[in-house]
This record gives structure tokens, C-alpha cells and sequence, in this order.
């Protein structure tokens, strides 16, 4: 695209900004239904059992109570998001918060105390609540009854298998890493090193904790079943349902229009499966609504991890060899812990492609923690942390600029690739977001002597590149309508749900673009499966770059049928014709203007342009490059670090809408920040239950603890994509923590190995440094 | 709660009128959402914990999560549907809605009408006034620095200044 862009490029108003405002939205929990009755699912309190009776006789005696699912009462059919594993109840519970059964009600009160009143027996198992310790052979297993015909899908091209139910970890045994990625030879990289770093990290296992927590509405009449739903994968609840109920699909429809938050973690469920065999067990309309709690446990947030890290380096800033092992406590389920896996040992690796020596090791391992799966930043958020700290820690050691030294071993443009053999990126603006970003923070001002400041609170500045995909890989499915109906107006119609990122607007204004109209002339719908097309739904920061190019050429299929008819009516070549305003008319006679109705009628009455983009597309994915920098100050005597500043800087091909993109950098780098400072799950390491499930010690920053941050975007292009764009949703989540310790090293000289940096953590490391320099 | 207590009550909510038969233990959230169908107002939690519930109750801003539908009764209720229109926005929905202060859209009615205590009460805040009023309410999408620049935007419109 080329010239004066319509409305690409300009930070038009989001379209569902006005109904948020006023509070008139409708998310799935909003929706109250006539003789509606309220479900509740009783959960596990314990770590790993085996479900031995449940007795409903107590709670069917109270008024009000409806009906009861057991692990008896369900179809024994296997569902799940990423692949077929979970059954809609199981004879085991696997972790604190697992389903037990379900109770519905007349309201919601009746129904929580009915699931307080079902008695369960358990028989309880030994729960794998160590990661590192579960990969031993003589371990007990997390899943001790692994449902039959269970396949592990890892994608990537590689086949589904059998799961080994013997060994917890995933695909892999004691000494055998669920995935490796390895180039050269790490033994003699560093024997080539002049400085070599060995560290351990740890990192908690994090909630996404959107705000709303997950609902469920469900009508099933005559063999139809509607689900109103909050979930990112509509069509994979679709087929699920369809699946779990014995229906075909087209007599199943699920709406997740609009989500309140969602962060790559709201997925096919059991909750959802429950609310529809519920409806069609009652025969009336069905809610579930979780708690607090139930959104903190039952939700496939961020794992834990353990990453044990080998770095060198030579005195003239080339790396020389990195040997990592990491450990993924993945929680019982496949889930995408292998996917997640190939990513955290391959793209810190491209990122740092100039290194030739590299063994990474991902043992992803089943426990029974909550389950995990891909949160803000997938797989990218798990690696920088400790790669970003060493290398900063190396870069120290050969007393090199850390961004020179960096930008050293970077990735550019055509390097072949780790995480994607047989792909190369085409634009790889690594360098100019870290430039950019240094020059926002006054990397200028930054002491090269750790600890510089006078007194007890001390200032130290610092930074982190980052990594991260734009559109998932492998890749999903994104189709996109484009309508123009007989009254002229343009409908755009796409499968994915707007969780907050407004991409319904970005969307819309690429296509508004084509037809040369404001955003405002272009509505539709988005994530109903009755009147949309299939998507994937909006995950790995895919929206922009993947649907966006569904919805481009959509609505070029539909501009070009357009000009067809047009040149017919108007007698003259489509070559000859342009589209805007509404309106088509030739360039030679530019007074005759026809509107797009008529064009509509003469096609029959509706012109529907088609898109698509998959995993045969050329233009497959894109990688966003960011440079992540924080400014704080360390209170050597009471270990609080206050964080002065934060910069956030990003390759993003270009911005379709700025203001949306902003608020999707400073969003994302705010989430970042409760990773880095506050937030994370505390397991009873004897039970497993998380003893902080609960907004006050959750955690995640308010609006007191949020600092100043800046963002700064990149716009040099992306060739790949109609407008240039590459998404940018996640990744400022990325770079914070390691900048943050990085930062945190500068000022007081001190490495922070463990998230979330909590100022106990921070003492602990200002004693360790002062008894090794004694 | 089998021996909860019914009761008819009235609600004073956005100038009308509303009775309602509740149990003793139904919040106001409660009733606001599931029996009068008043959605606009949202629940993340249930104990006071996010401030995406808050209402006002005689023009002070409160979690309707952890106020007791009783004791509601005779009081003023004012909800984010009572605020301002599609038609007729406040100034505050306003400045929400147009410059993305309102992502997921999940705590901004409670933002708002956090926001309108604190401008009802002080209509020229500063940034700190702002941040420390809407302290009791979290945002998960924003960051807060949009959210801030509405509260501003909004006071300043309400204000005259252009």
C-alpha cells in the first residue's frame, strides 16, 4: 500500500469503546435468561485422588436444586483445546480445584451450597508436587489413570503419539528432555569462552486473572445447543460440544463475542462442556459463573519453572555457547507444554543466532500444580529471564556495553531459523527498537560501575531484547467475509473474539481502508459461530498479522466483485475504476458516480468476498522484535526497589491504529511488571493448594504501583503483510523482569535469580554479596 | 442458607423505584445483577478485593460485592446505567470510550463511577488526587495511564475548560 492512507495509521475511536463505557456490553455473563438456573461445579480439595463415591441424596434434599452431574452421569468422550484429553468428569482429580461434579439450581446461592452438600470420598494418591523431583524414575505419577486413546498433538509437522503414561514427563523420561534444541558443540564453545556464567533460576508459576471471571450460558432445545461463552476458541468449543453431546456441529452455536480479559488462557473447558450437557440434562437455560478462586485455579495460567543456565563468551563480545536445562512444571494435563516447550529452547536461540553452540533441554513435566498453558508472552516470557540476565552478566564480565554486546550476537534478516526450520523472517528491527529505546531512558546516564550511587537507595538502569512470534506457529486458521449488501454497506465478518485488544476495530479499519470508507461505514460480527467464519481465535499476537491478512484479501475479493460488476454497469474496464465514499466511479469520468447498492443489486442483491490465511500460507508469521529498558531505585536497607521508569520499545512493522497499539504496549508491560515484582502463586508444598488466590494477595499492580512507562514504537514495515504490520500484544510483557534485574544489578551490584523480586529476595541477595565479599 | 430469610425489599436505584424479594444473604451485587438485570455493573471477585462492582450509595463509592442488599434500602443507588446514555454520554464514558481507557471493559464501570465520587467531590483533581481515588479499583489491560488521562480529560470538560 502506498500514498495518503483513509484511516490505516490513525487512532480512531475503538468501536466498543462507548458500550464499555456505558456499561451496555454484553459479556456471557451478563446474560440472564428466562427460568434460567445457576450451576456450580464442586471442586477437589485435594492435590491428586481417585474419586471413589459421590453422594448427591443431602444436597438433592434442598429446595431449589435441580439436577446433579457425577463422573457417572457424563459421556465418557474426550475433549479438550489443544487436543482430546480431558473427559467432561473424571474418576481422578489431579490438582487442588479440579472438577469434581456439578450441581444446578434455582439461583446461585442455592447452588453453592448444594455443591458444599454433595459428599465426596475420595482415596487419596500421592501427589508430584516437585517438578525436578518427579522426572525420577521412582516418582509417583501426577496422572496415576491416564483416560485411554489420550494423543499428544505437539504440531510443528510432527506426528501425534500415544502418550507414555509410565514417566511424568511429558514425551520424555529421566534423562530423555521432552524437547531438545541443539547446534554445535556446546563442550568446545566454551573452551573457546573467556568468561563463562552458570546461574539458576526460578521462576513462579503466574495468573493471567482476567478480571472477568470465566461464564457459561447454555440453551438446548430440540437438538440444538447455544452457548454464550468466555472463551478465545469458540470453534474449538463448537466441535467440542458437538463431540462431548453427540450433535452435529452445525447444530451446536457458541458465542464469545466480547471478553473481559483473557490473555491466551480462556480455553475449551470442562466448565463449558458441563453448562451444555447441564442444559440439555434440565432442559432449561444454564449459567455457570466462576469465582475468584475458581478463575485463579481452573485456568491454565503461566507454569513454574526452573531454568539451570550456562553462558560464555570471549573478551571481544562473541558468544560462544549456552547450555541450558529447564525444567516446566506443566500441571497434569498435555495441554501445550511441549509447544510452549519448542519455543523457549529455539527463539532466544534465534534471537541469538550469532552464538554457534547451544543445548537446551526442556523437560516438561506433569505434576499435580494447577494446569498451565500459554499466558501473555507464550514460551518468551518463560525464557528471557534468565538468558536476558546472563547475558547482561556476561556482558559485564567483558566490560561491554550490554546492548552492543547484544546486538553482537543478534538475528537478522534471512538468518535461518531455530524455532521455524525452513522459514526466514524478512525484517528483523531488533536494532532499531534498542537504539530507539536507549536513546527514551538516557542510556547515557547509566553508571558502567554497578553499585554507583552514594547512600542507601540507589539508582542503576537497565535493559533486555526481546523476541516474540506474531502469529502462532504452527499455525492456526483464520477466515475472514467481507459483505456488501444491497443497502451498500460493508459488513466485515470474523471468527475471533475481542478480548479487550479492540482487534475487531484494527480489522475493520484495514478493510475500511481497501474500500476507501471511515471506520464508521464498516460493522458486522465477530466470534458467533452462526454468522462468522472459522478463526482459531486471537492468540501468539496472530490477530493483526494472520486475520488481518484473511480480512485483506477478504475484502479485496470483495472490492474486485465490486469493480467486475461496476465495469458492467458503467460500461468501462475494472482496470479503469475506483472504489471510496460508498461509491465506484472511473477515473475518466469521475462526476458519474455509482453507489455500491446498486453495484449490490446488479451482483444479486449481496457480494461476499472470501479470505484466508493458514499453515500453507507463504506469508506464514512474522517475529516482533522489542528492547525493553527500567530505571529503578533499591533501597539497600529495607530491600525495596522502586521502579522510577519504564521504556518499552517495538518493531512493529507499522501501527494500523497508534492509540490502540500504545495501550497495548503499556497494558502488556504493566501485566510485566506484576511478574517481575509482585505476583505469584505460593503452593502448600505439602497439598498443593495455592494460598493466594485472591485479588489482595494476588497481587497484580494498581494503579499506585504502575510507574511512569514509555512506549516507543518502530515503524520501518513488514513486507509480508498488506499494510506492514506485525502484532504487538504480548510482547512488552516480555522484557520487563529481566530489564527490572538487569536494572536491579546496576544499581546495588546484586543478581536477582528468582521471580516475582520481592524485597526479601532482594536482602537475601544484598547478604549473599556482602559474606562472599567478606 | 436453607434458613435464609426472605424479604421484600425497595431499591432506590437510578431515581426509580424497585421492589425485589430477596434472601438476607444476597448482596446488593447480587441483586442488582441477576434480579434486576443491571449488568452494567460487574463482579471479579466477591469480596472487596478489585472494585469492578462499585456503585455509589449516596454518592460514596462502595463495593456492591460486600454491601448486603438490606442494606441498600432507603438509600440512593446510583449504577453506571444511571451515569450517562449512548445518546447522552457523561463526560467521563465519554472520555473512556474515546481514547481507550476502557480495554476489556470489565473494570471501567467500576472505574467510572469510582471517578465520579471523586469529581463530585473534587472537580479539580490532580494526578495524585486521580490516582489515589481510583486506588480501590484494579485494571488488569490498561496499565492506568489512559484511565488517569480520562479522569482528567473528563474533569476538565466538566469543568469548561476546552
Amino acid at each position: 500500500m502506498s500514498g495518503e492512507l483513509f484511516t490505516v495509521g490513525k487512532s480512531v475511536a475503538p468501536i466498543y469503546g462507548i458500550e464499555k463505557a456505558t456499561g451496555e456490553l454484553c459479556f456471557p455473563a451478563d446474560i440472564n435468561l428466562p427460568n434460567m438456573l445457576w450451576m456450580k461445579i464442586v471442586r477437589s480439595p485435594h492435590a491428586h485422588a481417585r474419586i471413589v463415591e459421590v453422594n448427591g441424596a443431602a444436597a438433592r434434599r434442598i429446595p431449589g436444586v435441580v439436577a446433579i452431574l457425577t463422573p457417572d452421569d457424563v459421556p465418557k468422550v474426550l475433549f479438550g483445546p489443544y487436543q482430546e484429553e480431558l473427559y467432561p468428569l473424571d474418576q481422578e482429580v489431579r490438582f487442588v480445584g479440579d472438577s469434581v461434579a456439578a450441581v444446578a439450581a434455582e439461583d446461585w446461592n442455592i447452588a453453592e451450597a448444594a455443591a458444599r452438600a454433595i459428599e465426596v470420598k475420595y482415596e487419596l494418591l500421592p501427589a508430584v508436587l516437585d517438578a525436578e523431583a518427579a522426572i525420577r524414575p521412582e516418582s509417583p505419577l501426577a496422572v496415576a489413570f491416564m483416560p485411554e486413546g489420550v494423543l499428544a498433538r505437539p504440531g510443528g509437522g510432527r506426528p501425534a503419539t500415544a502418550i507414555d503414561a509410565s514417566s511424568n514427563v511429558l514425551r520424555g523420561l529421566a534423562d530423555r528432555p521432552t524437547v531438545v534444541n541443539a547446534r554445535g558443540d556446546v563442550a568446545a564453545g566454551f573452551l573457546q569462552s573467556d568468561f563463562v556464567v552458570e546461574r539458576v533460576f526460578r521462576q513462579s508459576h503466574v495468573g493471567a486473572v482476567s478480571h472477568e471471571p470465566r461464564a457459561g450460558v447454555a440453551v438446548y432445545e430440540d437438538g440444538q445447543c447455544t452457548l454464550w461463552c468466555s472463551v478465545q476458541d469458540p470453534y474449538r468449543l463448537q466441535e467440542s460440544v458437538a463431540q462431548v453431546l453427540d450433535l452435529p456441529m452445525d447444530s451446536v452455536r457458541v458465542v464469545s463475542t466480547n471478553l473481559g480479559g483473557a490473555f491466551g488462557v480462556k480455553v475449551t473447558g470442562r466448565f463449558a462442556i458441563l453448562t451444555a450437557l447441564m442444559a440439555r440434562q434440565t432442559g432449561r437455560p444454564v449459567k455457570v459463573w466462576f469465582s475468584r478462586e475458581e478463575e485463579s485455579l481452573d485456568s491454565h495460567n503461566r507454569s513454574a519453572l526452573t531454568h539451570y543456565v550456562k553462558a560464555g563468551a570471549k573478551k571481544d563480545g562473541s558468544l560462544t555457547a549456552f547450555e541450558v536445562r529447564t525444567f516446566l512444571d506443566n500441571g497434569f494435563w498435555i495441554g501445550l507444554g511441549e509447544n510452549i516447550a519448542q519455543h523457549i529452547c529455539t527463539r532466544p536461540m534465534d534471537l541469538y543466532h550469532g552464538c554457534p553452540n547451544v543445548k537446551w533441554e526442556v523437560f516438561v513435566v506433569r505434576t499435580n500444580h494447577p494446569t498451565t498453558g500459554p499466558y501473555r508472552g507464550r514460551a518468551d516470557a518463560e525464557s528471557h529471564f534468565p538468558i536476558e540476565s546472563v547475558l547482561d552478566e556476561l556482558a559485564h564480565a567483558i566490560q561491554m556495553d550490554p546492548i552492543e554486546f547484544r546486538l553482537k550476537n543478534r538475528l537478522h534478516a534471512g538468518d535461518d531459523l531455530c524455532s521455524a526450520p525452513g522459514k526466514i523472517m524478512s525484517t528483523v528491527w531488533v536494532e532499531e527498537a534498542a537504539r530507539s529505546g536507549a536513546k527514551a531512558i538516557g542510556w547515557e546516564r547509566r553508571s558502567t560501575i554497578p553499585a554507583a550511587t552514594p547512600g542507601p537507595r540507589k539508582k542503576g538502569i537497565g535493559m533486555a531484547l526481546v523476541i516474540h512470534s506474531c502469529g502462532s506457529n504452527p499455525a492456526g486458521t483464520s477466515e475472514a467475509e467481507v459483505v456488501v449488501d444491497r443497502e451498500g454497506g460493508i459488513l466485515f465478518f470474523s471468527g475471533t473474539p475481542d478480548q479487550g485488544s479492540e482487534q475487531q476495530t484494527t480489522l475493520r479499519q484495514m478493510v475500511a481502508e481497501i474500500f476507501g470508507v471511515g471506520l464508521a461505514e464498516v460493522h458486522g460480527d465477530n466470534a458467533d459461530t452462526s454468522t462468522c467464519p472459522f478463526d482459531s481465535g486471537p492468540f501468539s499476537s496472530r490477530t493483526v498479522y494472520a486475520t488481518g491478512i484473511a480480512a485483506c484479501r477478504a475484502a479485496q475479493d470483495a472490492k474486485k466483485q465490486v469493480l467486475d460488476h461496476a465495469a458492467m454497469l458503467l460500461d468501462r474496464d475494472a482496470k479503469d475504476l475506483e472504489v471510496g465514499q460508498g461509491s465506484v466511479w472511473a477515473r475518466s469520468e469521475a462526476s458519474r458516480k455509482l453507489d455500491l447498492a446498486e453495484v449490490a443489486r446488479h451482483a444479486g442483491g449481496r457480494i461476499s468476498g472470501k479470505g484466508i490465511h493458514n499453515a500453507k500460507d507463504d506469508n506464514l508469521f512474522a517475529y516482533g522484535f522489542a528492547a525493553a529498558f527500567a530505571e529503578v531505585e533499591v533501597d539497600v536497607e529495607t530491600g525495596e526497589v522502586k521502579i522510577l521508569r519504564l521504556v518499552s520499545s517495538h518493531d512493529v512493522g507499522r501501527a494500523i491504529n497508534p492509540m490502540i497499539l500504545d495501550g497495548q504496549i503499556l497494558g502488556g508491560a504493566a501485566q510485566g511488571l506484576g511478574y517481575a515484582m509482585t505476583e505469584g502463586f505460593c503452593f502448600d508444598p505439602r497439598t498443593g493448594t495455592a494460598l493466594n488466590q485472591w485479588f489482595l494477595d494476588l497481587r497484580t499492580p494498581s494503579i499506585l504501583d504502575v510507574p511512569d512507562i514509555e512506549a516507543v514504537v518502530v515503524e520501518l514495515g513488514e513486507p509480508t503483510h498488506p499494510f506492514g504490520a506485525k502484532g504487538c500484544s504480548e510482547i512488552s510483557y516480555v522484557g520487563v523482569a529481566p530489564a527490572i534485574a538487569n536494572a536491579i544489578y546496576n544499581a546495588a551490584g546484586i543478581r536477582l535469580t528468582e521471580l516475582p523480586m520481592t524485597p526479601d529476595r532482594v536482602l537475601k541477595a544484598l547478604q549473599e554479596a556482602k559474606r562472599s565479599a567478606a | 442458607m436453607d434458613d435464609q430469610e426472605t424479604h421484600n425489599i425497595t431499591l432506590k436505584i437510578n431515581g426509580s423505584v424497585h421492589r425485589v424479594d430477596i434472601d438476607s444473604n444476597w448482596t446488593l451485587n447480587d441483586v442488582l445483577r441477576n434480579r434486576l438485570d443491571l449488568t452494567g455493573t460487574k463482579r471479579a471477585c466477591d469480596y472487596g478485593g478489585c472494585g469492578s462492582c462499585t456503585v455509589l450509595l449516596d454518592g460514596v463509592d462502595v463495593y456492591s460485592c460486600s454491601i448486603l442488599a438490606v442494606e441498600a434500602q432507603g438509600k440512593g443507588i446510583l449504577t453506571i446505567e444511571g451515569l450517562g446514555t449512548k445518546e447522552n454520554l457523561h463526560p467521563l464514558q465519554k472520555s473512556f470510550a474515546l481514547s481507550y481507557a476502557a480495554q476489556c471493559g470489565w473494570c471501567t464501570p467500576g472505574m467510572i463511577m469510582s471517578a465520579k465520587a471523586l469529581l463530585d467531590r473534587n472537580p479539580a483533581p490532580t494526578e495524585a488526587d486521580v490516582r489515589a481515588a481510583l486506588s480501590g479499583v484494579l485494571c488488569r489491560c490498561t496499565g492506568y495511564t489512559s484511565i488517569v488521562n480520562a479522569v482528567l480529560e473528563a474533569a476538565s470538560v466538566m469543568r469548561g475548560i476546552p
